[in-house]
């Protein structure tokens, strides 16, 4: 088997678990983990790909440092509507969160 | 690949797999904590592999270092432990969605991957991380400099959204 599809494979298996993981998880703080699977699976496919190709391999790693750069905005965005939910509602659990106005 | 890299690579993969089923699967969201934490090393490693030890040192940096520790905060919010909200086991629909997720993208993907293979380097080649940071300030300036505004902003936009009026 060629190099690069051992790490597509292993990059495939980051994205499924993270898609199960967010649907199956039931607080916000489990759904986060599970997006971060899935970004680092796109940051692996990426420097595979540039590294194991023709194609410009510097390209590669830096457009793999921006994914991680937005994976670190991202974060930082969901913790602050994490603690605003928290704060409102008293709990983090998704199947509860069904409303987007103040409560009277 | 030669055979040490092929055991070093079934060893992380291995790594990620555990570390991914622990991610998802556990009950308790501090052991998914630690999972994702597995997980990030393995693909670090795999970095590494891969020739790309910059981007493998900055895997643990940002990812283990940083947002791990961000996610623990926030697990401080939510009912973390072992009998918390994560405790009673998924009903059965929900894991079966899941597992149908998960399932999705491979059966899509993975045999255009194993049925069309894409020529591949059986090495990958040196980059200097003079050439990084040469890159980074000359060729992609803009996404470097985008990058920072939209960190900055996400970081004014957390201190905003958590800010608490002293006079309320």
């Amino acid at each position: 088997m060629k190099p690069l599809v051992l790490y597509q494979l292993a990059s495939l298996v980051l994205l499924g678990a993270g898609l199960a993981g967010l649907v199956k998880r039931r607080t916000l703080v489990g759904m986060l983990i599970a997006v971060e699977l899935m970004l680092n699976g796109a940051g692996l496919s990426i420097v595979a790909a540039t590294q194991l190709t023709g194609a410009d391999p510097a390209l590669g790693q830096l457009a793999t440092l921006l994914v991680m750069g937005l994976a670190a905005a991202e974060a930082t965005v969901a913790l602050a509507a994490i603690v605003v939910v928290f704060r409102r509602f008293g709990h983090t659990r998704t199947d509860a969160l069904t409303t987007l106005r103040e409560q009277q | 690949m030669e055979t040490p890299a092929i055991l070093a690579f079934g060893f992380y993969f291995l790594v990620i797999v555990v570390g991914c089923f622990m991610a998802v699967g556990s009950a308790s969201l501090v052991r998914a904590l630690v999972g994702l934490v597995a997980t990030l090393l393995g693909v670090a490693g795999m970095y590494l592999l891969l020739n790309a030890p910059f981007m493998a040192f900055m895997q643990i940096l940002i990812y283990v270092g940083a947002i791990c520790v961000l996610i623990f905060f926030a697990l401080m919010l939510a009912r973390a432990d072992a009998d918390g909200d994560e405790a009673d086991p998924a009903p059965a629909p929900r894991v079966f969605k899941g597992v149908l997720a998960a399932m999705l993208p491979g059966a899509l993907l993975a045999p255009i991957l194993l049925l069309h293979p894409t020529a591949s380097h059986l090495l990958p080649p040196d980059v200097p991380l003079a050439d990084l940071g040469r890159r980074l300030m000359e060729d992609y300036v803009l996404p470097f400099e985008l990058i920072s505004v939209v960190l900055l902003i996400s970081m004014a936009g957390a201190v905003l959204l958590v800010w608490e009026r002293r006079d309320k």
